[in-house]
């Protein structure tokens, strides 16, 4: 335990509980949570389209984050850490999923559908910004998430997807035209 | 198209570049002036950066119920911890009882080989069987009595197995043993015996005196490996007892012989193995 206050750095704040919960305290790692959740599910939720999905890829993250946070050693603030560690768990839930999906052909319809009714917009009317976000193509919300809303650089996030930044850019554009679509109806 | 030359094309070209603020110049005053003269472009670039500037703004979204429940159900998965070993003493063996029962294995061994050999140069290898329960068979019954167990020496040799003819059985198999030496069919009942009390013999001395070395030492073992070498020896008595009295019953299977067999290796195996384990520190 004494190992692990020793090496890590962290923001105030955070770091007398990001130590304790790296040693194992449970309570510490609760409060952690409490702090960043609503943070996390915004990315989850945002980034795969689905606030149902957004809660089932919150608790992924925290666990995952239980499981890393002693190789956490302080070199980034802890919620750019917890954020980055976020984005990896919603990627890579996607890339196991489509895998999965390609194999039952079944379930690609069930996953449609389920897309769809958690995309629908709640009000018929206008559709918001959130709304129009959700309903973006999956490739080009999840980068219009990570740029203009978590703030992430075009050779970040074409780090993290395994594509160019010239092709991250140009996601981005179409999304934002797509957006304006939108938003205009 | 306007005055500065620029068409809505070429402006919706560049324009990614102009939002990122990556337009390098002449092409980004180029642009600056296409927007101050084109109203659809210049409603675009309104939009588009109010779309950013409202998605910064966006607050963040809560979830819809306590996730930290759920959370804390699979991080609180119970972790056994391997229990210590215990701290053993370490106690001074003598090596001269080392020495005594490597000697003694290699005496066994040596036995086991001389009588086995003989009973090769005889022309079979050794199997276990025990003879039919049938008192009119004279010629079969061996000094065992009808549910005796033993190895014996195979007369009879084929690649394969070989059947022997019991005459009171209306033709049918009495014994049955493994062998590689070339095909001959011989091996009277009565010689089948006699070669199973040989093997019997063998077998016995083996497991006798195999069995004093591990009663000696006893003393030398850890309590809970004599433990488990006794139980196993338990278990290789009752499937030896169990193939006799199945053999008896059913002389003619090649199945049964074969296990009795392998359940007189087995022990003798471990009883080997018994008597050749380290002193315990």
């Amino acid at each position: 335990m004494a190992a692990v206050s020793n090496t890590v750095r962290v923001p105030m704040g955070d770091s007398a509980d990001v130590a304790l919960a790296a040693a194992g305290d449970r309570q510490a790692f609760e409060r952690l949570y409490r702090t960043h959740a609503n943070r996390v599910f915004s990315i989850c939720a945002r980034m795969s389209g689905s606030r149902v999905r957004g809660e089932e890829l919150t608790q992924d993250v925290f666990v995952r984050t239980w499981e890393k946070l002693p190789q956490f050693r302080g070199e980034s603030a802890f919620s750019t850490w917890l954020h980055r560690l976020a984005v990896n768990v919603v990627l890579n839930a996607r890339k196991s999923e489509a895998k999965q999906a390609s194999r039952t052909e079944e379930s690609d319809v069930e996953n449609d559908r389920r897309d769809e009714m958690s995309r629908a917009p709640l009000h018929i009317e206008r559709m918001d910004l959130k709304d129009a976000i959700a309903n973006l193509p999956d490739g080009a919300r999840k980068i219009f998430v990570l740029h203009d809303i978590e703030g992430y650089k075009h050779e970040e996030i074409a780090e993290m997807m395994g594509i160019t930044s010239g092709g991250s850019k140009a996601q981005l554009h179409r999304a934002r035209l797509l957006l304006r679509e939108a938003l205009e109806r | 198209m306007t005055n500065s030359n620029m068409t809505c094309e070429a402006f919706d070209a560049a324009l990614p570049n102009y939002l990122e603020g990556t337009l390098a110049e002449p092409l980004r005053t180029t642009v600056a002036e296409h927007l101050s003269e084109c109203v659809r472009c210049a409603s675009l670039v309104r939009d588009l950066e109010k779309i950013q500037r409202d998605a910064a703004a966006l607050p963040d979204l809560v979830p819809s119920r306590d996730l930290w429940q759920g959370i804390e159900a699979r991080i609180a998965a119970p972790v056994i911890p391997l229990a210590a070993r215990p701290e053993r003493q370490r106690r001074f063996v003598p090596a001269w009882m080392g020495i005594a029962a490597a000697a003694l294995i290699v005496s066994t061994a040596g036995i086991t080989y001389t009588l086995t050999a003989r009973s090769f140069q005889k022309g079979g290898s050794a199997v276990a069987s025990v003879t039919p329960p049938t008192p009119q068979n004279n010629q079969t019954q061996s000094t065992g009595g009808s549910d005796s167990g033993a190895t014996q020496n195979s007369t009879t040799a084929t690649p394969t197995d070989i059947e022997a003819t019991n005459p009171q059985r209306g033709g049918g198999v009495s014994r049955i043993a493994r062998s590689t030496a070339p095909e001959t069919r011989v091996g009277t009942p009565a010689r089948l015996a006699s070669q199973g009390e040989e093997s019997e013999v063998v077998y016995g001395r083996e497991i006798d005196m195999l069995q004093k070395i591990v009663t000696q030492r006893k003393s030398q073992l850890d309590s809970s490996t004599i433990a488990i070498i006794e139980r196993n020896l338990r278990i290789i008595d009752a499937a030896i007892e169990q193939s006799k009295t199945a053999l008896a019953k059913d002389p003619a299977s090649r199945l049964l012989s074969d296990q009795l067999t392998h359940a007189l290796d087995k022990k003798v195996e471990l009883l080997r193995t018994a008597a050749l384990l380290p002193a315990s520190t």
